[in-house]
């Protein structure tokens, strides 16, 4: 019955889903009314990769977290994004950038408590966006950025730049290249000797006054095409402050004024940032803050803290808002207020975190009851302080406990050839520091983790394993000798020496709360177990990986929220280089399954086939990757079976991705991408559930001169829904344009959408710069949706440099 | 015994295949390797030639000797961005780099001196040696520290990766992992033991580029002279 109810409320969240992208309000595929567009950093390989989501207003936003998964997974990992005025942003770590491709999707938590996906309609199978990882491993590698280094200080005496052509295939011509220096051509002075290109001496002093700088190396192959450009930023300072040893810093301070017109409402909105960071030897200091008027206490923080001080890779310590990283079944992606700190001495090493996850949110008293018998049976209906609120129980809106969280991992090892760790997490809910709430749990998780490798990590072995305990309802505290005495005994049901229980609960009690919520049950079905192994193999450009999964259905960690239970498989992936690196093949397969503990009612299995091929050419051809993806899903149970029929799940999802980029010279340099997804999805179960969908974009950047820059972008999307059909267009133009000697650069962008949604978004931005380090940013954001709304958001942001 | 050393290093690069005379046969003049930082004072030299003070961003050429005098030191950058060299105060090498198609084989013969080394993976048939009046190290990817003392005793330490020693007679003396040092005298005495609190705070000396300023004030403004110091 209930599943019955379950699916007949899933099919009134379709037909919702349905009513609303068929009104205008309403947003489908790469469409939102809460993200206006998503920006994505440099997707190169093992590089952590920063993503940006732009919302069109934060106002009703609570959180947002971004799912994301590498090629050939089928799970997603998730984090959650740091809120800063209308944008939220993430950085994917390094270890997870890999090539061909990373999908993702972004989970917007609603401060009305409900949530949407970015792209809209993922959990209902629109497919997540795709993301090209550029192997690292190719221009890069060929044209070797010598001097200086990402992010060094130099005084102008020390400056020299120097790139070795030295691993360049033989089609690029070092003498074309051409170095800019903030946009100047400096070329005239380069010196070849050998394969390498050297500037240096005084008249290379005189370009740089100062303050951050970027070098720009534009490559050209034979015919005087542009083969490859790469950039390197660093900073430009005095000697007092270059000089190893001594003091270095820098700083930014932001502050933002804006005012949000929205759905008729219209909020202003305070917010200041201050980042700093300071280096002596091998020390370094960071200090971060932000405060916004968005912070109030009936909601979880949005104003973020924290001091950090770090030596080399040796120790770390963090004061604040901090995300430890610990092994991912234990503690991963979880935001911590408190102490983050770790000592790596090779051999021996510890890293600890304390803190609190959950600040305490009063709820909020509804309604009062004399008497249970009053009131419904409803799970927000608790017992109260009757001095307090005048009544014994009520129906209240459910606050949040404040829960603390202590975690500790040594280990044995320096992690490159051989690491053994030990994890203990704590979390547990504080019972006082609310009134009016319900459930406070408490949270034990022991794990280990292993890891070794030989032949320079070309053969790697990693593991983990963790059991947890866990209490959904501590606030009664540990079961009393006089109740072990009433349930334990022989006259009673569970014939159990009491003595024996009560010793039992005063070891286990010293850990956890030990009481009848305290769970699993059945711990011998290895319910509350997790565990994984991992083989990789880097041998004769192949990278092959294979895995083992078990989650038991109650595994669960307080330190890592997005963790999917339930579920064992395999999973395997090779990733091949070819042709010096310019053929790159990978393959994945995937086989799952659920129902470890037999808790449903049929065993699903999860069946995934990915292949791609990515090329890139070195010659003046476009890179191209190539996906294609299949998911089947089933569980056995035929749509015909009268009985069962609602619990059948048979479907095949097919997907397909192509993504083309080029940079070329057509009067002046432009850069372009293509991309083109179909995904089709037949359900074979009782429900029907068909999808399709189509999406193509094509983007170009045009650099016209050093003060002009212009963007042109089209999307086309075509869907099939259940049987609806929905398709429509939108194009993107804009530029920017530098004037008053540099010092302002304006930019706007116009961005209609046409066919069966609707859509104007109009934006303009001036970024003036004041002083050598002061900038004045003015942004206009307008979003007309016609015969619907007109929103509208005014900023001004001031930014200090230091 | 001076002489015997100086002997070996002579016929060392020979001995690995390093010959300086026959590098770049076919005209190439690419430079081995680069000087990315210079404090206070550092020469090099052509073989044969006389000493000349080396700048910043000076390109070495293959057989080429650098030598760094008291509270001086030398950052040098491999050109095909294999690796870093510190070569702390009073050190004197030579850099050999062997060039074939795309691939550079280097060796860095150190005669004298302290030298921290970050070295990047190597593809397989690539090589990164130093070479000591008395043994050869082979590297794919680490980091450590050499030292040569006046008696050409060597101490050689890692923090990362691994590393082959043979002797400068060819014979195989074992494999140096990340947190051992190997040791070996000039009588040929070599023992791998696990890295001494010594140890440690050496390579971190070798690791880092503490260097101090003195400013002069003179009536045409100041004067920085900037220099390296061993001390903490």
């Amino acid at each position: 019955m209930s599943r019955t109810k379950e699916l007949l409320n899933h099919y009134s969240a379709a037909k919702v889903f349905l009513i609303l992208f068929l009104t205008a309000t309403s947003v489908f595929a790469q469409i939102s009314n809460i993200v206006s567009g998503v920006s994505v950093g440099e997707a190169k390989e093992q590089t952590p990769l920063v993503i940006k989501a732009e919302l069109f207003s934060a106002d009703n936003v609570s959180t947002v977290q971004i799912a994301y998964k590498t090629f050939g997974q089928s799970e997603f990992k998730k984090a959650d994004m740091l809120i800063t005025g209308t944008t939220a942003a993430v950085t994917i770590p390094a270890e997870f950038v890999l090539p061909p491709l990373m999908e993702y999707y972004l989970i917007i938590n609603l401060k009305n408590g409900t949530a949407q996906t970015y792209p809209v309609g993922v959990q209902e199978g629109v497919p997540p966006v795709q993301i090209s990882i550029a192997s690292v491993s190719e221009k890069e590698k060929e044209i070797l950025f010598l001097s200086p280094s990402a992010g060094e200080y130099l005084t102008q005496q020390e400056l020299f730049i120097s790139i070795s052509f030295l691993k360049a295939p033989d089609n690029v011509d070092p003498a074309k290249t051409k170095i800019f220096v903030n946009n100047e051509d400096i070329s005239s002075l380069a010196v070849f000797t050998g394969d390498l290109l050297v500037l240096s001496g005084d008249n290379l002093s005189s370009k740089f006054t100062g303050g951050p700088a970027t070098v720009r190396v534009d490559v050209y192959d034979k015919d005087g095409k542009l083969y490859h450009s790469t950039s390197r930023s660093f900073q430009i300072t005095t000697a007092e402050f270059a000089a190893p040893g001594v003091w270095t810093y820098n700083g930014v301070l932001k502050g933002e004024s804006r005012s949000e017109a929205f759905n008729s409402q219209s909020t202003w909105y305070n917010n200041i940032g201050a980042d700093f960071n300071a280096a002596a030897g091998a020390w370094s200091f960071n200090a971060n803050g932000y405060l916004t008027s968005e912070e109030v206490s009936s909601r979880q923080p949005y104003n973020r803290y924290s001091l950090s001080a770090k030596a080399g890779d040796v120790f770390e310590l963090q004061l604040g808002d901090a995300y430890p990283r610990f092994p991912n079944l234990i503690l991963d992606g979880k935001r911590v207020r408190g102490l983050n700190t770790a000592l790596n001495l090779g051999f021996i090493n510890m890293q600890a975190a304390y803190g609190e996850t959950d600040r305490a949110i009063e709820g909020k008293f509804l309604q009062g009851y004399s008497a249970t018998s009053d009131a419904t049976l409803q799970s927000d209906v608790i017992a109260v302080n009757q001095s307090k609120y005048g009544f014994p129980y009520a129906q209240v809106e459910l606050g949040t406990f404040s829960r603390k969280l202590l975690a500790v991992r040594p280990s044995f090892g320096s992690g490159e050839n051989f690491q053994f760790g030990l994890s203990y997490l704590h979390a547990k809910d504080d019972v006082g520091s609310i009134d009016l709430g319900a459930r406070p749990a408490e949270n034990l998780v022991l794990g280990s983790d292993l890891m070794f490798a030989f032949d320079h990590q070309n053969i790697m072995f990693t593991s983990q394993a963790a059991v947890s305990l866990n209490n959904s309802d501590i606030s009664g505290g540990n079961i009393s000798d006089q109740q072990i005495d009433q349930i334990f005994g022989s006259n009673t049901n569970f014939n159990v020496d009491k003595d024996v229980v009560k010793k039992v609960r005063d070891i286990i009690g010293s850990f956890i709360t030990v009481n009848q919520y305290l769970g699993p049950w059945n711990p011998q079905e290895l319910a509350s177990v997790a565990a994984e192994a991992a083989l990789s193999l880097n041998y004769l450009n192949n990278n092959l990986r294979g895995s083992y999964i078990y989650r038991g259905n109650d595994f669960q960690s307080f330190g890592q929220s997005f963790l999917r239970t339930d579920v064992k498989g395999i999973n395997f992936t090779d990733r091949i280089r070819m042709i010096d690196n310019k053929l790159f093949i990978s393959f994945g397969y995937e086989d799952l399954q659920d129902n470890l503990q037999k808790t449903k009612i049929a065993t699903t299995t999860y069946k995934t086939v990915s292949a791609s091929v990515s090329i890139f050419p070195r010659a003046d051809f476009p890179n191209i990757t190539i996906g294609y993806t299949q998911n089947q899903n089933s569980n056995g149970i035929s749509k015909t079976d009268p009985t069962k029929q609602l619990y059948s799940v048979d479907d095949n999802t097919n997907r397909v991705m192509v993504q083309m980029s080029y940079d070329f010279n057509l009067y002046t340099k432009h850069s372009s991408s293509f991309s083109f997804s179909t995904s089709t999805k037949e359900d074979n179960s009782f429900l029907n559930l068909d999808t399709k969908f189509n999406t193509g974009s094509f983007n170009l950047t045009s650099y016209w001169n050093s003060k002009i820059t212009s963007f042109f972008g089209l999307v086309f999307s075509s869907s099939q829904l259940f049987g609806t059909d929905m398709s429509y267009f939108t194009l993107t133009m804009g530029g920017k344009y530098k004037m008053l000697e540099d010092k302002l650069q304006l930019s706007a962008l116009l961005s209609p959408s046409f066919g069966d949604f609707k859509r104007q978004a109009f934006e303009f931005t001036a970024d003036y710069n004041v002083l050598a380090n002061l900038n004045l940013i003015f942004q206009a954001r307008v979003f007309r949706i016609p015969d619907v709304a007109t929103n509208s958001i005014f900023g001004l942001t001031t930014r200090l440099t230091i | 015994m001076r002489a015997k050393n100086l002997i070996l290093i002579c016929i060392l690069p020979f001995l690995f295949g390093f010959q300086p005379g026959q590098i770049n046969s076919g005209g190439d003049d690419t430079p081995v390797a680069l000087v990315k930082k210079i404090v206070k004072d550092v020469t090099y030299r052509k073989s044969g030639s006389d000493w000349e003070e080396a700048k910043t961003g000076l390109p070495l050429r293959n057989g080429e000797e650098v030598r760094t005098g008291a509270k001086s030191l030398a950052l040098i950058l491999f050109t095909d961005g294999s690796g870093i060299l510190r070569v702390k105060e009073n050190a004197i090498l030579n850099i050999y780099g062997d060039k074939n198609a795309k691939k550079l084989n280097k060796n860095t013969v150190v005669n004298q001196g302290l030298i921290g080394f970050e070295v990047n993976k190597q593809s397989e048939d690539e090589e990164f040696k130093f070479t000591t009046p008395t043994a050869v190290a082979s590297i794919r990817g680490t980091a450590g520290f050499l030292e040569v003392d006046g008696e050409k005793n060597l101490t050689f330490s890692l923090e990362t990766g691994a590393a082959e020693l043979t002797s400068t007679s060819g014979q195989k003396l074992g494999t140096v992992t990340a947190g051992n040092t190997a040791r070996m005298d000039d009588k040929g005495n070599f023992n791998i033991t696990q890295s001494t609190e010594a140890d440690k705070a050496k390579g971190r000396q070798a690791r880092t580029l503490n260097t101090k300023k003195v400013t002069i004030m003179t009536n045409k403004g100041a004067v920085v002279i900037e220099y390296y110091s061993s001390e903490k």
